[in-house]
């Protein structure tokens, strides 16, 4: 498919090298997120699972082969257990309200903890990608480019997985009215990616509720 | 002239806009080895096209706390400030996508120094000040307020003033509305009230059958 392949070239032409020789490469399990999850966390409100589900699509409008991706962190950071195929990381995700095949009832502290852990270790993975949209030093026709190429990779996500009689649904595919929250995922991701991020995904996913 | 000591150890942090040297002694009294940071002597943070910035212990603690909870609230979509304005560091959310760092000299004479950060170049800064924090050669204990969720007042902040005033507002116009119509209708007449209108018998119909009376 031209666009697959166009929002890779577009994104690997971006200037992204970020480490330099004394920059370790990213960590796949960090210190504070390498901790095997504690069952005592208290279990994800409907609004977090909604925004972990997003975010996680976000990276997977990044990576084409994000599923896969997912699966292989999955399995670098211990949680083959809990991830042991893409089926069952796909009923996890499912819990999300938003999607057309919604799982009824919560996901597990353990589960949702497993899945933000890989959504960091994506991220931080995935960072180059990340930080270039938010670079204000990019080129600006280039960096609209690349924004295009993203909304429309998550726009058919969102149409082949989510609920499009739901108004948020309607909201993140709004090529106008959805910018500011696409651009605020995106954010995120950037800002949770590396070693401290989880802990900031988790608190915000908490936060969501209130 | 001062010659660095031979203990004295460099951490370097690389990111794409920004890079964090820290420069530290082990703490022998603690048992540390050579290549642990117990004690930091000096720290320099290096922008692209900006003025180098450098400080001791206390700024990298004020810089720290001031930008991992403003990255925190930005994660949860809360712009606001971090750092009063007597503080040596502080941020401030700017037009979309620009970050100001106030910096405040303590040297007498120096002006203080305003940094505008793009999104790309804040989660640079956050990227190297949490490899430091979690950096197992690092034993500064350095300060770094706890994450936490978010309170419901905080994030009201998030819905832009129209849209939270826009319920009470709209809500105050309908009550006004309708008590000026309650106004406008006509009070009921005493006489008229339903207890003292007599029934009335209905009129006989001529097909109805004529009941003699016994």
């Amino acid at each position: 498919m031209g666009l697959d392949t166009g929002i890779i070239a577009a994104m690997a032409q971006a200037p992204v090298s970020l480490t330099t020789a004394t920059a370790s490469a990213p960590s796949l399990a960090p210190s504070p997120a390498g901790d095997p999850p504690t069952t005592s966390s208290v279990a994800l409100p409907r609004r977090g699972l909604e925004r972990l589900d997003l975010m996680l699509l976000c990276l997977e409008s990044l990576d084409l082969n994000g599923g896969e991706a997912m699966l292989w962190l999955s399995n670098n950071l211990g949680l083959s257990d809990r991830f042991p195929n893409r089926v069952e990381l796909w009923k996890r995700r499912c819990h999300n309200p938003m999607r057309r095949a919604c799982r009824r009832g919560g996901l597990a502290a353990i589960d949702s903890e497993g899945l933000m852990r890989i959504l960091c270790a994506m991220a931080d993975r995935l960072y180059p990608m990340v930080r270039t949209l938010l670079s204000a030093a990019e080129p600006p026709e280039l960096n609209a480019q690349r924004w295009n190429l993203f909304e429309a990779r998550l726009a058919e996500l969102l149409r082949e997985r989510m609920n499009p009689r739901r108004s948020a649904v309607q909201k993140l595919l709004d090529p106008v009215a959805g910018a500011e929250e696409r651009r605020q995922m995106i954010q995120s991701l950037a800002l949770v990616a590396g070693d401290g991020g989880y802990e900031r995904l988790r608190a915000s996913l908490l936060d969501a509720a209130a | 002239m001062l010659f660095p000591s031979p203990m004295q150890k460099t951490l370097v942090y690389d990111q794409q806009s920004c890079q964090l040297r820290v420069e530290g002694l082990p703490d022998l009294s603690a048992g540390q080895n050579g290549d642990d940071h117990g004690i930091l002597t000096r720290w320099t943070l290096r922008w692209a096209g900006r003025p180098e910035l450098e400080g001791e212990r206390d700024h990298l603690e004020a810089l720290i706390a001031v930008v991992l909870p403003y990255a925190r609230h930005i994660v949860s979509g809360v712009r606001r400030s971090f750092g009063d304005g007597s503080a040596a560091v502080r941020i401030v959310p700017g037009e979309a996508g620009v970050h100001t760092l106030h910096l405040l000299s303590r040297q007498s004479g120096s002006p203080s120094l305003d940094l505008n950060l793009d999104d790309a170049e804040l989660a640079d800064l956050v990227r190297v000040l949490d490899r430091l924090r979690f950096d197992p050669r690092v034993h500064l204990s350095l300060t770094v307020p706890p994450e936490r969720p978010l309170r419901a007042r905080e994030l009201i902040q998030r819905v832009p003033l129209q849209r939270r005033l826009a319920a009470p507002v709209g809500g105050v116009a309908a009550l006004a509305l309708a008590a000026s119509l309650a106004v406008l209708l006509p009070p009921p007449q005493p006489g008229r009230s339903p207890a003292n209108v007599k029934p009335v018998a209905p009129a006989a119909s001529p097909a109805a059958p004529a009941r003699s009376r016994p």
